[in-house]
């Protein structure tokens, strides 16, 4: 299936993609709201878009207690009965799920046309078939800063 | 003495904005938030507008830069926190210790934004601290709190500290280094630990107020006023961002770029301002730097055309040191104006002001000053402690930290190469300055629109102010359509300069106002009064044409202007080194002239319907941009003369 993947080297941290998915959602900015979050190091000048990757197995639609998180095309769909526990948030292996009044949010690829792609400055982040496994932010922050020889 | 129109625009809400000014006093530990007043937001804009109004009305004339009465004004703009490509920025103003007028700065970074989702337009901090404290803005909290664990370290481990103290590695922090607590006269405060905002030494006012940081976390949102009108003027701008021939270059160098180009073009200072060509700028140029040092690019908040880049030194004396930047004035500042043509040692004292918190124009000013007189046999063995003060000597390292810490020659180059001078009693005419503040990286007599510029520039020897670009067209046709004079456009002519600058002025004080990035809304030509008018009512809600948007960046420059008149700045303070009036360059392609001050000057003023005699806004001028309680105070304070207080 189709997935928004990254390409580390280019992102620029800017958070644009943060923009656009609230802008596109809300018709206001506001990162709070994105379903995008860039991770950022700025000790070590790197920077990470976390997003939700559309696991085949998802930790957060087996974990939640209510039975509240579906997915449909392989994106969450949260229930009127979630209780917002946020166990969900914990429980995503790679912190793609978050809590916005009480309830969680995660990339849904804005059905098909994900306005952080088409808006991203640098061409970091892709929309493609992909079926490749996927690394955690700080993993692919720490195999950055090593490729990349930067120390400190 | 508000002496605001206000009243017309308090039905309308306020897009853009956060809504709220924070005021906290560091004496009696208080905070008082309150509403943006629209008058204010319709008249000055934001950011250094906001600033440069607030500091007019709020801080008496004579105040100790260094005292409790200085304040401390942080402000961002109506465009940041928005998609609008580049909107990151905060002006942050104090009356400068360096200058002893009007100063501020301006730096980029996520901070600004962050600001914003906090819910302030502007923070004012106050009065003085006994206690090292940090200020910690959480949304609508507000806090003070105990930074004596942070005293006395530097930039990057004051980020750390304070991520650690309040447990969140994604707040914004605002910190300075121990430049600024060891009251060195041009230290600078740092976000995202190198966007520096250094000029004019606010972190040195930032320290004196026992204050070591500043932190935002901000969950808000901004909306603008017509959201699918405000996206549609976004996507035009991305288009032109993206098919400007600027694009490339700047993706892949930054500024950097500049350096050969102004060697090239003669006007690289080099060993200070003795030449504009440096004989081995190709080693230290922006291009040797993306293809052996950079390994990636970043951007600051919101940025479709990032360009900060991350190097690593790979081999050599600093092999291993990696940061961010420089940019082209600290990298020409490091290099030709020192005389240095070692790119890592160039980087490496570039990561020492960093870390310092030390404005790297003024610090390597300062330095190429003492070389300059060692050279000329003024200067040397035990007054600078012994350092090899030769062109290109590492010893320049050395100095750095010596000047951050005051420490033996250091200390008398710790208030800028003025006062420096003044210490030494000798080499006034080789302090290159203007009003106390160390010139930036380009000679005036390769571009005599920026020289005038300088020269008239509200927080002394800066090009930020006015940065008359087009003049780099060496075009005549320009000049004939903007300004009906061909030789403003011409770089080496000395004529159309008052109204090139006038016009660069206006245009950079409306971007300082929104707070985009001037290098690609002004330098690029993106941001036109135009356009600006029609981004300010879709983020905003205010109608404003064209030309009242002009009027505001001319508003902002002549309250500028009266703030420092009222400091008893008058036309004399107008000047430049003697340097750039007297000497022609030796060589390259700015050679044969030199700058002619007084007649630039002339010029300027008439443009500005300012008193040639004085250089202060008459009255008619002042009101006619709605500043009759400006005038009114000067009037007052008898700044104005009887000829210029006639309406």
């Amino acid at each position: 299936m189709r997935r928004v993947t990254v390409d580390a080297v280019k992102c620029a941290g800017c958070r644009y993609c943060e923009l656009a998915c609230s802008g596109r959602r809300h018709q206001m900015f506001s990162p709070a709201l994105s379903r995008v979050i860039v991770v950022k190091d700025d000790r070590h000048g790197l920077d990470y878009p976390v997003l939700c990757h559309q696991c085949q197995e998802c930790l957060p639609e087996i974990n939640c207690p209510a039975g509240a998180i579906k997915r449909v095309d392989g994106c969450l769909v949260v229930g009127d009965d979630c209780v917002g526990c946020g166990l969900c948030v914990e429980a995503c292996r790679f912190g793609a799920v978050k809590m916005v009044d009480g309830r969680p949010i995660a990339c849904d690829l804005c059905g098909g046309d994900p306005e952080c792609v088409k808006r991203c400055p640098t061409g970091a982040l892709s929309y493609l078939e992909h079926d490749g496994g996927y690394v955690s932010a700080a993993d692919e922050l720490d195999g950055l800063q090593r490729r990349l020889g930067i120390t400190g | 003495m508000t002496g605001f129109k206000g009243g017309w625009v308090s039905l309308v809400k306020l897009f853009g904005y956060a809504g709220k000014t924070l005021r906290v006093n560091l004496a009696s530990r208080s905070f008082k938030a309150t509403p943006l007043d629209p008058a204010v937001a319709r008249d000055f804009l934001g950011g250094r507008g906001f600033n440069s109004c607030s500091m007019y009305r709020e801080l008496a004339p004579g105040v100790d830069p260094l005292g409790p009465e200085n304040k401390v004004y942080l402000s961002t703009g109506p465009l940041v926190g928005t998609m609008f490509p580049t909107a990151s920025r905060f002006n942050i103003s104090a009356k400068s210790p360096q200058t002893g007028i009007l100063g501020d700065s301006n730096a980029g970074g996520h901070l600004a934004a962050e600001m914003k989702y906090a819910g302030y337009d502007q923070v004012i901090l106050e009065g003085r601290s006994p206690k090292p404290v940090y200020v910690f803005i959480d949304d609508g909290e507000v806090s003070l709190r105990d930074a004596s664990r942070l005293a006395g370290q530097d930039t990057y481990e004051k980020d750390r500290l304070l991520k650690e103290d309040l447990g969140d590695e994604r707040v914004q922090t605002l910190v300075v280094g121990p430049a600024a607590e060891n009251g060195v006269k041009f230290a600078g405060v740092y976000a995202n630990l190198v966007r520096a905002a250094a000029r004019t030494g606010v972190g040195t006012v930032l320290a004196s107020k026992g204050v070591k940081a500043v932190a935002f976390r901000g969950t808000g949102s901004v909306e603008v006023a017509d959201y699918g009108r405000f996206m549609r003027i976004v996507d035009e701008i991305e288009g032109e961002v993206y098919g400007h021939p600027q694009y490339g270059p700047r993706r892949r160098m930054g500024t950097t770029r500049i350096l050969l180009m102004a060697n090239e073009a003669g006007f690289l200072p080099t060993r200070n301002y003795q030449a504009g060509v440096f004989e081995d700028a190709e080693k230290v140029s922006g291009e040797r730097l993306a293809e052996e040092y950079n390994v990636r690019t970043r951007g600051c908040f919101a940025c479709t055309i990032p360009c900060s880049r991350v190097y690593v030194v790979k081999d050599g004396e600093f092999a291993g040191l990696c940061g961010e930047g420089p940019e082209y004035e600290a990298l020409g500042s490091f290099t030709s104006r020192i005389g240095n043509s070692d790119l890592g040692f160039a980087l490496k004292a570039n990561d020492m002001c960093n870390r310092l918190g030390l404005d790297a124009l003024s610090a390597s000013s300062c330095i190429a000053f003492a070389m300059e007189l060692h050279e000329r046999g003024l200067l040397g063995g035990e007054e600078a402690d012994g350092l090899d003060l030769s062109w290109g000597s590492p010893d320049a390292l050395t100095l750095i930290e010596r000047i951050a810490y005051r420490r033996g020659f250091g200390d008398v180059l710790a208030d800028g190469s003025k006062a420096a001078a003044e210490k030494l009693g000798r080499g006034h005419e080789y302090a290159m300055q203007v009003k106390g503040l160390d010139l930036i990286m380009a000679d005036p007599r390769g571009l005599k629109g920026f020289g005038l510029g300088y020269a008239v520039a509200s927080r002394g020897g800066d090009h930020l102010r006015s940065e008359p670009f087009l003049e780099l067209s060496d075009d005549p046709g320009v000049g004939e359509r903007m300004f009906g004079v061909p030789e403003a456009t011409l770089r080496l002519a000395d004529r159309g300069k008052g109204k090139l600058v006038s016009y660069c002025e206006d245009w950079n004080a409306v971007i300082d106002a929104l707070e985009p990035c001037k290098n690609i809304m002004q330098n690029m030509e993106i941001l036109t009064f135009e356009r600006a008018s029609e981004v300010i009512e879709a983020a905003t809600g205010m109608k404003m044409s064209a030309d009242e948007v002009r009027l505001v960046g001319s508003r902002i420059i002549n309250v500028e202007r009266a703030f420092n008149a009222r400091e008893g700045l008058a036309r004399e303070g107008d000047t430049l080194p003697p340097r750039f009036l007297r000497e022609q360059l030796p060589e390259g392609n700015s050679r044969g002239t030199v700058f002619d001050l007084q007649g630039n000057l002339d010029d300027y003023y008439t443009e500005r319907g300012w008193c040639a005699l004085t250089g202060n806004p008459t009255r008619e001028t002042l009101t006619r941009h709605g500043l009759g309680w400006v005038a009114d105070d000067l009037e007052r304070l008898g700044v104005l003369t009887a000829e210029e207080v006639k309406d």
